[in-house]
């Protein structure tokens, strides 16, 4: 399958809660492909969710492997189907942008490691435990399926260091 | 946003001692003439509240009508006032593919901070992007803290450019770090 436009905020699609997925079907099986060819289409992307695609299912891909950020320390290609974040810890900020929403970053409080539990696309069930630039990429695709962008999670608008300090 | 070649731009700048109300105040006078607020950024500084904004307004529009409508507004408000048109090919944005880094410079307050720091990047043709610097500390000990944003050139690195600016760095006696703020788009 071609790899699909991305869409872009304020398509409604990309603010909707995605539903679980039920039976991995030849649907489902097209679904993940046309996301990993999305991804791979996209310079230097490292995940795509479902919904970025129009599809409000509970699905996206992820791939830091070849980021400089991620290639020391991730899973390889994941194709997660109905992801679950059953624990998570420590926290960091990094800059994000996305695909959906262009010209526009900031900084974001993410888990600096987490463990996921999905269904890979022959059924499996798999848990993984993801830390640093991963886990960041895989809270941030997953976001997506909540219909959450990081815009609605932008902590600092720079200045965060300078606020304490009173005048009166 | 799509602009039409022939949009009209100004910069808008207003300062004055903060209270509750002043964006509201001036965005206000923009809703009411039609303009839109494309970037901007407004900040406290110390007790003043600083905005700069770029507008522009889908029709012709004299910078004087903008100034005039703008001016009750600050006048009221206590604010100083400033408009300047933008030359269309003023007001497209500035994109770049350099990698981003922040730069922070601190230590014990001095005169010349600010400025042989920017000085020594301009000559390594580093173009800054954000820049913010705050005196805190005591009044015995004052230090002088300043974060800016720049974009570093292609075949630059962080820790390149951290040893050029080595020499300053023992001469002022203060600390200089960089480290790469790139965002990573998802």
């Amino acid at each position: 399958m071609p790899n699909q436009p991305i869409l872009r905020y304020p398509h409604p699609v990309l603010k909707k809660l995605c539903n679980r997925v039920e039976n991995i079907d030849t649907t489902i099986l097209s679904l993940v492909d046309d996301l990993l060819d999305t991804m791979h289409a996209g310079p230097g992307s490292v995940g795509v969710a479902a919904p970025q695609i129009g599809v409000t299912l509970r699905v996206c891909v992820v791939d830091v492997s070849a980021n400089r950020h991620g290639k020391d320390n991730n899973y390889g290609q994941l194709c997660m189907i109905n992801p679950e974040i059953i624990a998570r810890d420590g926290s960091a900020i990094m800059r994000e942008g996305c695909m959906s929403v262009p010209d526009y970053t900031g900084d974001v409080e993410r888990a600096t490691a987490i463990t996921v539990n999905f269904s890979e696309p022959d059924g499996t069930l798999r848990e993984i435990a993801a830390s640093g630039f991963e886990a960041v990429a895989i809270q941030h695709e997953m976001d997506h399926l909540d219909g959450i962008l990081f815009l609605d999670r932008i902590v600092s608008i720079k200045t965060g260091l300078f606020r304490r300090k009173s005048y009166a | 946003m799509t602009q039409q070649p022939e949009t009209l731009h100004y910069a808008v700048s207003v300062v004055g001692k903060d209270r509750t109300g002043i964006v509201a105040g001036i965005a206000e006078v923009l809703f009411r003439l039609g303009c839109n607020i494309a970037d901007s950024s407004c900040t406290m500084l110390a007790g003043e509240f600083a905005m700069i904004l770029i507008v522009s307004h889908p029709r012709p529009f004299s910078k004087t009508r903008l100034h005039d409508e703008l001016k009750p507004a600050c006048e009221g408000l206590g604010m100083s006032l400033s408009v300047r048109s933008l030359h269309a090919d003023e007001a497209v944005r500035q994109e770049t593919s350099d990698e981003i880094c922040m730069i922070s410079v601190y230590g014990a307050d001095q005169p010349g901070i600010v400025y042989r720091v920017t000085r020594e990047l301009a000559a390594l043709g580093i173009n800054i992007m954000d820049l913010n610097t705050k005196l805190i500390g005591t009044a015995e000990e004052p230090v002088y803290v300043m974060m800016l944003e720049a974009a570093i050139p292609e075949g630059q690195t962080p820790e390149g450019l951290e040893a050029l600016l080595g020499d300053l760095k023992r001469e002022l006696s203060v600390e200089i770090g960089v480290r790469i703020v790139t965002p990573v788009a998802f």
